[in-house]
């Protein structure tokens, strides 16, 4: 890898990429607007007030997504630790009454001037590019307890700990699950992984013990019907939202649910919305120009012949998976009610521009793969 | 670590996540295809409401066109408690803004129903005291309210609504199905908040409902309740009826029953004042039915006003009874017994033609059989057969005990005299009209029979005039400038024990005017006066200021000043 092969391969834009996500933008425009035009209406006085800022988003998401495009992604390399240090101040940050927004009792973003930051969608970023960092770094002394496995999943705890006062059971999962999955690609010891396995569920079962809502919604999404009114609201409604969209959907703006039954319909369950007005076939669609994006991202990471960039590519590309279909799982009742958002469709600024920044950042890899 | 492996890893978790999205593909699927009509149902209970709309009932009006009853829009204030969150909270600010009970409120609002009404038929204010609340789950609903812009006014004969608009008592039970408006059964889809979207109710187009022209005219019914309402208060009576109609018609001017009650409020007052006693309660009539036995007897040929019968002094044993009279007669004619209201001498009639004929007569007449009038409720009053009277039946049933009929049948049976013997039908609409006031229907005067013959009819006319002359028991009645047939009741009422009371007694007047050419026929009955009871007294002078104003009402002009018939009105008489 030298300067020299950058610059030969700095030409195009990786289609592949390019076409699904573009497409999946230009939808979430239109379901954002859909979903979120009565509430939007009711709360701001005006139907184009998520619509307008999601428009807005979605440009710095494709200027963000050309600037990463052009940024040799080794530069990540020198960036990974100053990253971490300011995922970690935001999370603090967010953490104090006085820069922290809460919403639905929970405080997850983070104002800065006349915008708000959501800190845990930085610190995924920020976390696979230290995990790529640093397991290229150790190569085989991932083998090492002490040092190829512990300090990654020393950071883990740190970030995990800070989201979970949020709190943001969600985000921690996800964060988990992307350490674990990518400390296996890296080559930790199978035996280690299997280990923290073992040690982490019956921290897990206290964590949703402890907490009232998270039991409650444990509750509800293993017998929503029992509950219709309070836990298993949520995913009665996300289901009635699909059922009602039958093969073809209700039509654009034509579904009921996001009337004020659907909690977060602009957000959280935009896949519902989906579901009821672009029906099983948009669903297909869209769960097509997703695996279509995770299979790029894959084949990206497999044909880059630099470990760092191969374990970037695949580190971006599990953290959008395991966000697009934890998701969608929720939105579909197969597990428990979560904050999270869908990649690219759902209403929000930190999530679109980061999610465009990853696709940047796996553009600028594939460019570069085959030196 | 080498990069093969890193490779296979990467290529395991890419088939990972293809197989989760698979997963999810198959979840898509089978929720939206298989439990898909399900949770659709599911989904459409909780947004689309359904809604009947009864519309907008149909106006009455009297004769003149003047409303009697109307329908006007109100809303009613209802709540979704599925959507509220705050059930406390809501009941109390809905509680202070209804001026209700929090608890009450609180109550319906925690029912597992999707809909409850909090108040039904609210008032403007009050609607909207609770739109400015801006209460989640609070829905407000059109409605159409019954309005009797008259507020007392003929209201037993006009009867009155439920809540949901069916008509319950009166015309307006009666006529239900022509007042009511088609009903128009809609759905409304309604957000989660409780705020309708797509067809919104005021969008919906209320149906409307026949008009009904009534024969009432709204100015003699108010003439007759005015003398009715101070007669009853004068001698402290318990009630009075009094019917004002057409003898040549049978058209209905008034139906006028006192205590009032207001139907704009019915729950407010007694049932017992709701019915129209006129048509649905039976009375024993007394001496005004001895104008039929006079018929009768005159019909069969074999008597004439002039022929006499012996009044035995004032008392005549039948069998274990004795029949008296107030008054002690010798030898009277026939127009003399009318005229003072022999009690023997109708005896001595019923006695030379017999219970057949004067059973056949009074059938004639109409008594025993519904009038067929267009009100629910209606009496046939009892008439038993000839052949199971005793003699002192047919006796009794001469001057009018031992027989009840409604004061209808006994209006019409007049009439029929004052009709040249003819019977009419008794009704009260006129026309049906649609909602652009295109008549749909009219009712034409009906004959039921020819009762007697016109020779008959004008002979007993006459007799029934001599009523209003001096000695007459009816003097009381007679008029300035037009001539009255009439004749009075006097009956005692029984008691519980089944007994003839001394004390409760039923006046009664019942007459028409000009005699000539009669224009209205009147019959007055006032219910246990206390201060006085012979009906010459009490219910006479009531039939005369009704007669009075509605004859000048009217526009009838007087008969000639000269005329034999005014009378000297110098002494009151009894009977």
């Amino acid at each position: 890898m030298n300067d020299r092969q950058y610059n030969a391969h700095t030409g195009g834009y990786d289609v592949q990429l390019l076409f699904p996500v573009l497409f999946l933008v230009g939808i979430g425009v239109v379901m954002v607007y859909s979903a979120s035009s009565a509430l939007a209406l009711k709360k701001f006085g005006s139907d184009y007030f998520f619509l307008k800022k999601q428009a807005v988003f979605a440009i710095m998401g494709i200027v963000v997504l050309v600037i990463c495009r052009h940024l040799p992604y080794r530069l990540y390399r020198q960036l990974s630790y100053p990253l971490l240090l300011l995922a970690l101040v935001f999370l603090i940050a967010v953490l104090i009454p006085q820069f922290g927004v809460s919403a639905g009792g929970a405080a997850r973003w983070l104002r800065i001037g006349r915008f708000t930051l959501q800190p845990s969608e930085l610190a995924r970023i920020a976390l696979v590019i230290y995990l790529a960092y640093s397991l290229e770094k150790k190569g085989d002394q991932l083998k090492d307890f002490s040092v190829g496995f512990l300090p990654h999943v020393f950071i883990l705890i740190i970030f995990s700990s800070l989201i979970f006062k949020q709190p943001d059971f969600g985000s921690v999962v996800i964060l988990g699950t992307l350490t674990w999955l990518m400390l296996f690609i890296g080559g930790a010891r199978i035996r280690h992984l299997v280990a923290t396995i073992v040690a982490l569920l019956p921290i897990g079962i206290y964590l949703v013990m402890s907490a009232e809502y998270r039991w409650k919604r444990l509750l509800g999404f293993l017998d929503p019907w029992q509950y219709p009114s309070d836990e298993g609201y949520q995913i009665i409604h996300s289901l009635m939202a699909f059922g009602t969209g039958g093969i073809w959907g209700a039509g654009i703006g034509k579904g009921y649910q996001k009337l004020f039954y659907l909690p977060e319909p602009h957000t959280d369950f935009i896949f519902s919305v989906i579901g009821e007005e672009l029906g099983l076939i948009g669903i297909l669609i869209i769960i097509g120009l997703y695996a279509w994006i995770l299979m790029r991202g894959i084949q990206i990471a497999k044909s880059t012949e630099d470990a760092f960039g191969s374990l970037l590519a695949v580190g971006l590309t599990i953290a959008m998976g395991l966000q697009v279909v934890v998701n969608m799982c929720v939105a579909l009742g197969l597990l428990p009610t979560k904050g999270l958002t869908l990649p690219f469709l759902s209403y929000g600024g930190t999530s679109l521009v980061l999610n465009m920044a990853s696709i940047g950042i796996l553009m600028n890899i594939s460019t570069t793969r085959r030196a | 670590m080498e990069k093969k492996y890193i490779n296979l890893r990467e290529i395991l978790i890419g088939i990972m996540f293809m197989l989760l999205l698979a997963f999810v593909g198959a979840r898509a699927v089978q929720v939206q295809i298989y439990d898909g009509p399900w949770l659709s149902k599911k989904a459409s209970n909780q947004y689309e409401k359904s809604f009947t709309n009864n519309g907008r009932r149909g106006t009455i009006y009297d004769r003149n066109f003047r409303e009697m009853a109307v329908s006007i829009e109100v809303t009613s204030i209802a709540a979704y408690p599925m959507q509220i969150t705050d059930a406390n909270a809501t009941a109390e600010a809905l509680a202070k803004a209804l001026k209700m009970k929090a608890k009450y409120v609180l109550q319906k609002l925690k029912t597992d129903k999707k809909f409850v009404w909090i108040k039904r038929q609210s008032t403007p204010k009050e609607t909207a005291a609770v739109k400015d609340l801006q209460l989640d789950g609070i829905d407000f609903i059109p409605e159409c309210n019954r309005f009797y812009p008259n507020t007392t006014l003929a209201a037993q004969a006009l009867g009155f609504t439920g809540l949901d608009g069916e008509g319950l008592e009166g015309i307006e039970f009666f006529y239900n199905r022509y007042l009511k408006a088609e009903e128009n059964n809609y759905t409304v889809f309604k957000d989660a908040l409780g705020n309708g979207f797509k067809a919104e109710p005021d969008t919906v187009t209320l149906n409307r409902g026949n008009n009904l022209v009534l024969t009432i005219d709204s100015n003699i019914q108010f003439i007759t309740e005015a003398a009715l309402q101070e007669a009853v208060n004068r001698y402290s009576a318990r009630s009075g009826i009094s019917i004002v109609m057409q003898p040549k018609t049978g058209a209905i001017l008034a139906l006028a029953h006192y205590p009032f009650f207001n139907p704009n409020a019915h729950t407010d007052f007694d049932k017992e004042l709701w019915r129209n006693r006129i048509i649905t309660d039976p009375f024993e009539p007394g001496s005004t039915m001895k104008i039929f036995s006079a018929a009768a007897a005159i019909e069969s040929g074999t008597t004439t006003p002039n022929t006499i019968f012996y009044c035995e002094n004032g008392a005549y044993r039948i069998g274990k009874n004795v029949v008296h009279d107030i008054n002690r007669h010798g030898w009277l004619s026939l127009q003399q017994i009318i005229k003072f209201s022999s009690n023997i001498g109708a005896v001595k009639v019923g006695e030379k033609i017999g219970p057949k004929r004067l059973y056949q007569t009074f059938r004639n007449f109409g008594f025993g059989e519904k009038t067929g009038i267009d009100s629910p409720g209606e009496t046939t009053g009892s008439l038993s057969y000839y052949k199971q009277w005793s003699n002192i039946d047919t006796g009794a049933i001469s001057f009018g005990h031992g027989i009840s009929v409604s004061a209808l049948q006994l209006i019409c049976a007049v009439s029929a005299i004052a009709n040249d013997g003819v019977l009419m039908k008794p009704y009260i609409v006129q026309a049906i009209t649609d909602h652009l006031g295109k008549p749909l229907k009219t009712f034409k005067p009906q004959k039921v029979r020819k009762a007697i013959s016109t020779q008959t009819a004008i002979r007993v006319k006459n007799m029934m005039k001599t009523v209003i002359t001096k000695g007459g028991t009816g003097v009381n009645a007679a008029l300035d400038g037009y001539s009255v047939s009439g004749k009075t009741g006097t009956s005692r009422k029984i008691d519980d024990n089944g007994t003839y009371s001394t004390k409760k007694h039923t006046a009664s007047f019942v007459g028409f005017t000009p005699s000539e050419n009669p224009e209205i026929a009147i019959l007055v009955i006032i219910d246990e006066p206390q201060t006085e009871f012979y009906g010459g007294i009490v219910a006479a002078p009531i039939f005369k200021q009704i007669a009075q104003d509605t004859l000048n009402y009217l526009g009838i002009p007087p008969q000639r000043i000269n005329n034999k018939l005014r009378v000297a009105r110098d002494s009151e008489t009894r009977g």
